[in-house]
């Protein structure tokens, strides 16, 4: 069932040697190089294809590039074969958009017979039968493309700062440079800080109370709680595009996507292994042990935006491949393979061919769809969905059987030209019986609905259940249609056929596929390889990713991008250890989490130091813990927490919460767009908030909601004027202000002084100084307690955890 | 080459939108700064300095505006056998019909312009038309997408998120790149038309409404007096707070976006206070007529806001579906009258007053929508006109621009663009050029590639250059 090229076969070298084999077969060709071939391409083809110039990285005067190709990756000339040649398809035109010459007149149809006789005869090329060595590419070199071997914990000097290896390896570095690590966070600020960062909402006062300085076991407890699923999924969410709508022209809702959000809330909560994580999105239908939950988890490819009218449908299928080959690549490999799909990558070693060879994996997913609706499709085990569908298909059988014995019963109390109407096929039906199929339909079903048929169909409903639904694109063979190399990354221009596979420098390790019934087992033999101790990325994306979410920045500060032109490890050795660590740990996140937030460089205070920060005003060092906004998310849960108005309902479909009606004045649909308000349902996490690609809710897309429509590997942090206007005089901040207040007088009754205690300590998590209760006391003599809640949620330090 | 998380790169996009004079003045200490502020200046001097992009949403069709064919006069109810596919998405193709409006060479150019545009034809010398536009896709969400970002696909940044990370905002107190809808409804794809895509957010267009208050939340839910003491208190216990963190411009950028949105506050408002102006002008801008008072008013607020030193206005003409835009399929004739009744007279009023206080020098205009209509009929027996992707006209006028011609041509039936052919991407590397940029260096370091508007085509259409 597979070809017999795999990589080895596939390699650069092997191709060569069998090539220069095949010369020596064609050694007594009729077609003379040097007199007929050469004086042709040096006229036509050297001025940008030779030795001064090479477009696209191309020359014609030497056999080597001839045989490798430039940057589109496929060789120019296949000897022997002058119809796969892509330098024959480009000198006749085939494609009017590639000609070549792009200048001057075209080649005479001799002048194209010469070179393809040529190319057929072998491409001899006399006096340079040798052959080419290819050098390695240094870039295979790059430290992100090996293995990650751990490396010994370091030796430090300040043995009592230690409290985890984590800290031996940002000690090390600090102390080679003479520094001392900042001293740890005030304990208020370090309680509010953790809350904040693994719950995404402050403690609240009795939380405060309670804690008696033993951090280690808060962070047991808010691991444990299942708003840590809701504020970690979310980070999660940005990284594989989330968006509830599909985009572009209609922009309709996508049917029960939000089951994958919810899929991914519960498999942090669980704390399921990230390999295994990594396998349900890829693979889940291929699975095993495939479930409801594995299956839902698939919908991690269905959920970028795709086009419902698109321009030209065969690119369109490439388009959404490129969806998930570019997110996939990003997300779980920290690859920019997308940059391979027209060309070989201009800074990676990354071929097209590549790209292609993991287009290959996916190409077997097909999108369930009616026309322009998408669908979604029933869920569980495979012998469980086989009898739902067989049930689905039996009861369609009985009701039309049914309805079209009830057409010719004479029974029906419908019109006779109505009767007619309905027996014939859609196309079949003139226009004035369209009109009388629409008008009767409801007539109809009302008939249909009383017939002996109904009682068979719900006996066979109770035999075998409905299934729960989910949102996914699904394969249906174990052969999915061949993948080849798109010349220029166009859908027109068919190169040589790839199978699926790793990237090349990369590939070691890489079991092929294997079939089942049902489906190609191409992305489960991806995560597999993906997954494997060996693979020099997985988990060092990942392990960077939850340091970034934790600190800010990751250890790699590029976490998306690890190739060579991404940006080098801070600190690589602790990269690597942390890395092997979190596979020896079973890729536990919980566990993960619980390392990194019991280290001292978590902990230490987020101050500055004027030496330090002139010298290191990025923090490579990691001598603090920087400083950063909380993400939109987290600011609005705060603030309906703070308020008491936070509404703790989990899952389910999206929540639309209150818009500015100005908001809706860009949109092309003005009727239907939004849901009316619902105070309590508006007021619960904002990741149920929808997410409608056409119309992002204002305040989260001023408050930096990522870009939803490809991978996103980090939130931006901007303050602009529009976005305080939203926080200062907008509608959601103005309305838990008042909550707040209304809060602080049933709480902490009418003084004054104990209504600003409260308040900081609901929204700060620590009591106001002296100073700030005097200035207040001041403000509220002349202003209500309404004002002084706008101000207190409009604080920088409410924004920024401490 | 990769960004490099560093202050400065924070300086730098915090920096773009309407914080960026702010921070300007306020970390004037940081070389680095002054690093990339410099590089914030046009790659080459350029008359233009500003931008308004006349957004025809909908698609206006060539042959009854900017392209005259009496080809198609004459051939009139014949059926089409030329090899172009036409109709788009399955549409029924009819004949093909001639325009029933009335070309005339305008002005001392003699540049030909059909009656639907009585009044933008007294300034035929200043238009550079061009008839050979062409673009990749016939669906108008992608076809919007494509005119305003230079793809296809959601996410790319939009013409003026670009021309704004280019050129800074001059103004602090109003947003930098501004886009005014149609009542009707926005385009297709919606804030996707006017987002700054993998840029921050500071750079995308600012919804501004033409009545009432123009900005998102823009009036305070209490009196003036409460907002500056409530505002006096925020900032007061912020500045306390930030003694501890001396050095983090993120806290003092924040503190400042405050002072800007009150001061926006009163500068936006007045922007689209129209009640100081003259009976004269609300008459040349056709205030009083129920027909054109809504685009009017838009295009003389963005007289104003341009006064003010706004970077890119957008302005669209349609909105909603079909027949509210210029999407004429049922009646391409009634629908293509209303739509430039609608808007010929105010657009006329704004060149002239950009005239009358030399804002025209360095102001660009463009003037156009996603694609064309057919020269045939959508089916038999009734004027709509289909999608035409494969050839339409759109006309620049302006700061660098050669007035008074016509660029390029379609074919003589006015299908598909022939001569001079000019992509979108072409457009954008030309409009980029106006404005000073070498479209091929105006780049943005974004998954693992230095990004452009013009991804990797575009080359300047020399010929609109004066």
């Amino acid at each position: 069932m597979w070809p017999a090229c795999g990589p080895l076969y596939d390699s650069f070298s092997m191709r060569l040697l069998f090539c220069v084999a095949l010369l020596s077969a064609y050694a007594f060709a009729a077609v003379d190089y040097a007199r007929e071939v050469q004086p042709l391409l040096k006229r036509r083809c050297y001025g940008c294809h030779g030795a001064a110039l090479q477009m696209s990285h191309l020359r014609l005067d030497q056999r080597a590039s001839l045989l490798t190709g430039g940057e589109s990756g496929v060789a120019a000339i296949e000897p022997g074969q002058s119809n796969r040649s892509l330098l024959i398809r480009y000198v006749s035109g085939v494609d009017p958009k590639l000609i070549m010459p792009p200048k001057g007149p075209r080649l005479t149809g001799e002048e194209v017979g010469l070179l393809k006789r040529w190319i057929d005869e072998g491409a001899v090329w006399p006096g340079s039968e040798t052959v080419v060595e290819t050098k390695a590419d240094p870039r295979a070199k790059h430290w992100a493309f090996q293995t990650p071997v751990a490396p010994s914990v370091p030796a430090i000097r300040n043995r009592a700062w230690v409290r985890t290896p984590i800290d031996a390896f940002v000690l090390a570095k600090l102390e080679a440079r003479g520094w001392q690590p900042n001293p740890a966070a005030a304990s208020g600020d370090l309680l509010r800080r953790l809350y904040l960062d693994l719950v995404g909402l402050p403690p609240t006062v009795a939380e405060q109370q309670a804690f008696a300085g033993d951090f280690d076991a808060e962070i047991g407890k808010l691991l444990a709680r299942p708003e840590y699923g809701e504020r970690w999924a979310r980070h999660w969410l940005d990284v594989v595009r989330y968006g509830d709508t599909n985009g572009y022209e209609r922009d309709a809702l996508k049917p029960m996507v939000y089951k994958y959000r919810d899929y991914v809330i519960r498999a942090f909560n669980q704390d399921k292994p990230f390999n295994r994580f990594l396998t349900e999105q890829l693979a889940g239908d291929e699975l095993p042990d495939a479930d409801a939950e594995t299956m839902i988890a698939t919908g991690y490819h269905r959920l970028g935006p795709w086009d419902d009218e698109p321009a030209d449908p065969a690119e369109d299928r490439f388009d959404q491949l490129d969806d998930i080959v570019s997110t996939t690549s990003q997300a779980f490999l920290g690859l920019t393979l997308g940059c391979a799909r027209c060309h070989n990558h201009k800074f990676e070693p990354l071929l097209t061919r590549d790209y292609y060879s993991m287009v290959a994996v996916f190409n077997g997913l097909e999108r369930p769809r009616d026309g322009r609706t998408e669908l979604d499709r029933p869920v569980g085990r495979w012998p469980e969905v086989d009898r739902f569908n067989a049930r689905e298909k039996k009861i369609a059988e009985l009701r039309e059987g049914a309805r079209r014995e009830w057409l010719e019963s004479g029974r029906s109390g419908l019109p006779a030209e109505a009767l007619a109407a309905f027996r014939l096929t859609n196309k079949e039906r003139s226009e004035a019986q369209k009109k009388l199929v629409r008008d009767h339909t409801k007539a109809l079903d009302a008939e249909l609905k009383l017939l002996p048929v109904e009682a068979q169909v719900a006996e066979l409903k109770r035999e075998t259940p409905d299934l729960e639904r989910g949102y996914f694109l699904q394969e249906h063979s174990p052969t999915p249609r061949a993948t080849h190399i798109l010349i220029r990354g166009k859908a027109t221009s068919p190169g040589p056929e790839v199978s699926p596979m790793a990237p090349t420098l990369l590939a070691a390790g890489f079991v092929p596929p294997v079939a089942t019934e049902r489906s190609s087992g191409r992305r489960l033999a991806l995560a597999n390889w993906m997954t494997q101790p060996q693979n020099p990325l997985t988990a060092r994306v990942i392990v960077n990713r939850v340091w970034q979410w934790h600190f800010g920045e990751g250890l790699v500060r590029t976490p998306s991008d690890f190739g060579v032109m991404g940006a080098a490890p801070t600190h690589p050795e602790l990269l690597d250890w942390l890395a092997v660590w979190f596979m020896d740990n079973g890729w536990s996140l919980k566990k993960l989490h619980t390392l990194i937030l019991t280290s001292n460089a978590y902990r230490m205070a987020k101050t500055s130091n004027a030496k330090y920060a002139a010298e290191d005003p990025e923090n490579r060092l990691l001598w603090r813990v920087p400083y950063r906004r909380l993400e939109a998310e987290a600011l609005l849960d705060s603030m309906l927490a703070a308020s008491g108005k936070l509404n703790r309902q989990m899952y389910g479909p999206q929540v639309y919460p209150e818009i500015q009606k100005e908001a809706l004045e860009g949109s092309s649909d003005l009727d239907k767009i939004w849901e009316p308000f619902d105070e309590a349902k508006a007021s619960r996490r904002a990741i149920y908030l929808v997410v409608k690609r056409s119309l992002m809710v204002p305040l989260m897309e001023v408050l930096d909601l990522c870009d939803t429509t490809r991978s996103a590997a980090q939130r931006q942090t901007t303050s602009v004027a529009p976005q305080a206007l939203q926080l200062f005089n907008g509608a959601f901040v103005n309305r838990q202000a008042r909550a707040l207040a209304e809060r602080l007088r049933r709480e902490a009754g009418p003084d004054p002084a104990a209504q600003v205690d409260l308040a900081f300590r609901l929204t700060l998590a620590r009591a106001p100084t002296a100073a700030e209760q005097a200035s207040l006391a001041v403000f509220l003599k002349e202003q209500t307690l309404e004002e002084l809640c706008r101000v207190i949620f409009n604080l920088n330090e409410f924004a920024y955890a401490n | 080459m990769p960004i490099n998380k560093t202050r400065r790169d924070f300086l730098w996009q915090t920096g773009g939108g309407f914080a960026g004079v702010a921070l300007t003045h306020l970390l004037t200490q940081d070389s680095f700064w002054k690093v990339e502020a410099a590089s914030r200046a046009p790659h080459f001097p350029a008359k233009a300095k500003r931008a308004v992009f006349l957004f025809m949403n909908g698609a206006p069709s060539q042959v009854d505006t900017f392209d005259p064919k009496p080809e198609l006069t004459k051939r009139n109810g014949q059926a089409y056998n030329g090899e172009l596919a036409v109709g788009s998405n399955g549409r029924p193709v009819g004949y093909l019909m001639q325009s029933p409006f009335a070309f005339a060479p305008r002005g001392k150019s003699g540049l030909e312009i059909s009656d639907l545009f009585p009044h933008t034809a007294r300034f035929a010398d200043d238009l550079c038309v061009i008839r050979s536009m062409y673009t990749d896709t016939a669906a108008h969400a992608s076809g919007c997408l494509q005119m305003n970002t230079g793809s296809i696909f959601l996410g790319k940044p939009s013409m003026g998120a670009w021309v704004t990370y280019g050129l800074g905002a001059e103004n602090e107190s109003l947003p930098a790149f501004v886009v005014m809808t149609d009542p009707r409804g926005g385009p297709i794809g919606s804030a996707s038309n006017w987002t700054a895509g993998y840029m921050p957010a500071a750079y995308q267009g600012t919804l501004f409404r033409a009545s009432g208050a123009p900005l998102l939340d823009l009036r305070p839910p209490v009196d003036d007096r409460t907002q500056r003491r409530s505002l006096g208190l925020l900032k007061e216990l912020n500045e306390q707070h930030r003694a501890k963190y001396p050095d983090d411009t993120e806290l003092s950028a924040r503190i400042q976006s405050y002072e800007l949105a009150y001061r926006m506050q009163t500068e936006a408002a007045s922007t689209v206070d129209l009640t100081k102006e003259s009976a004269e002008t609300r008459r040349r801008y056709g205030l009083d007529e129920a027909i054109t008072a809504d685009f009017g008013k838009k295009c003389l607020i963005t007289r104003r806001l341009l006064e003010k030193g706004v970077r890119f206005v957008q302005l669209y003409s349609g909105g909603g579906h079909i027949e509210d835009t210029w999407d004429g399929h049922n009646d391409c004739i009634t629908n293509h009258r209303l739509h430039a009744k609608e808007t010929d007279q105010p657009i006329a009023a704004l060149m002239e007053d950009l005239k009358a206080t030399g804002l025209w020098d360095e102001t660009l205009l463009i003037w156009g929508g996603e694609f064309g209509r057919t020269p045939t009929s959508e089916g038999v027996g009734k004027p709509g006109r289909d999608h035409d992707w494969h050839g339409f006209s759109m006309w620049l006028a302006g700061a660098g621009v050669k007035g008074g011609q016509a660029i390029g041509a379609t074919d003589e039936l006015g299908f598909a663009a022939v001569e001079d052919r000019v992509h979108v991407s072409d457009l954008h590397a030309t409009v980029l050029h106006l404005l000073g940029f070498d479209h091929t260096r105006l780049s943005w370091f974004y998954s693992g590639m230095n990004q452009r508007l013009t991804g990797v085509r575009g080359e300047v259409v020399r010929k609109v250059l004066a």
